[in-house]
């Protein structure tokens, strides 16, 4: 792609990723999930999900699976809120975007 | 390199991050392997990149952009701010110390209340200095009277112990021409022997405990006052 996808789009990303799972989801199926949206190195996952775990927009809980430990995340009702305003900051910025275009296209 | 290699790298790698975020970051990686399965470990790690990599991007989330101070902190990286109007908000947020927010409190003010806050600064700074140089006195002599005092406390303690010694051997030496002025003698000294291994005790609870507490105090507020260093140990 293109496009840089900014810090705060990759927030909303990561945060509505983890929100499609009630019960929430762990690091390793989070990365996979958000690059198959957009291209992300794997490395920069864990600074995204520490940031919005101390911006409390997600919490974590340790659950048995498999004999160990598995570290599962999930969305507070503060990331909530976070994740609506990103999403009607989204739609706003892009039918923007999108109007512009088509409207070119018509000139 | 095999898992374990890479992750004894990374945990090298940062050392010099606090504990518990090491931890944590460790754990993350840990639970990545352990997720991506054993088939998938030399994948994962060309994925990754090197353990460099991964720390550089931990740390850089950590201390990266402190200057913006925004309660959301973004990697610089190859990311650049698409819409966050919110965010450009949160940058007025500032988390430093007191200058920092005078700092602040400055910028926010119309052009006529930045020139009134100057003038108003000009005209009080006698007094200002004046004030300053009075605390940084008054602490500077609070120090030196606190050492003042655990000098004198150890001498007394040294002076005391030294009485003992004395008494004692002149008790000794009388002993056979009057036994109860030796024995009176004797217990005198040993009851100056410990009051001065009480004071003794109190020295080095001062120089040992109470010290470094106190300028523990003082560093932190200064820390306070002057915003917040990163202390890179």
């Amino acid at each position: 792609m293109v496009f840089n996808t900014g810090a705060a789009l990759l927030d909303a990303i990561v945060l509505a990723v983890v929100s499609k799972e009630p019960e929430g989801t762990y690091g390793y199926k989070i990365t996979q999930d958000v690059r198959k949206v957009i291209e992300l190195s794997e490395s920069t996952l864990y600074p995204v999900l520490r940031r919005l775990l101390k911006d409390e927009c997600l919490e974590v809980y340790d659950m048995e699976c498999g004999g160990r430990n598995r570290r599962y995340y999930k969305v507070t009702s503060r990331g909530w809120a976070q994740l609506q305003l990103y999403e009607s900051e989204w739609r706003e910025y892009a039918a923007k975007v999108t109007s512009l275009f088509e409207g070119q296209e018509r000139n | 390199m095999n898992r374990i290699e890479f992750m004894r790298q990374l945990e090298r790698l940062l050392q010099n991050i606090p504990e518990a975020e090491r931890a944590e970051a460790l754990q993350y990686y840990n639970d990545y392997f352990d997720d991506a399965g054993v088939e998938s470990e030399k994948e994962v790690i060309d994925a990754l990149g090197n353990p460099a990599k991964v720390a550089e991007n931990i740390k850089r989330d950590l201390y990266g952009d402190e200057a913006v101070q925004s309660s959301v902190k973004h990697p610089p990286m190859k990311y650049q701010d698409i819409s966050n109007t919110q965010q450009q908000k949160e940058k007025k947020k500032v988390e430093g110390g007191l200058f920092a927010h005078i700092g602040a409190w400055y910028e926010g003010l119309p052009d006529w209340g930045q020139v009134l806050a100057i003038v108003g600064l000009v005209l009080l700074s006698p007094a200002i200095l004046g004030i300053a140089s009075g605390l940084i006195g008054t602490l500077i002599s609070i120090v030196v009277a606190w050492f003042s005092l655990i000098l004198g406390f150890g001498v007394a303690s040294l002076v005391l112990l030294a009485i003992l010694f004395a008494l004692v051997i002149a008790g000794i030496a009388c002993i056979a021409e009057a036994p109860f002025g030796a024995l009176a003698l004797a217990g005198a000294g040993l009851l100056c022997g410990g009051i001065g291994l009480l004071l003794l005790m109190l020295t080095v609870a001062m120089i040992g405990i109470v010290t470094p507490a106190i300028f523990r105090g003082i560093v932190s507020l200064c820390r306070k006052i002057f915003g917040k260093k990163e202390v890179t140990a």
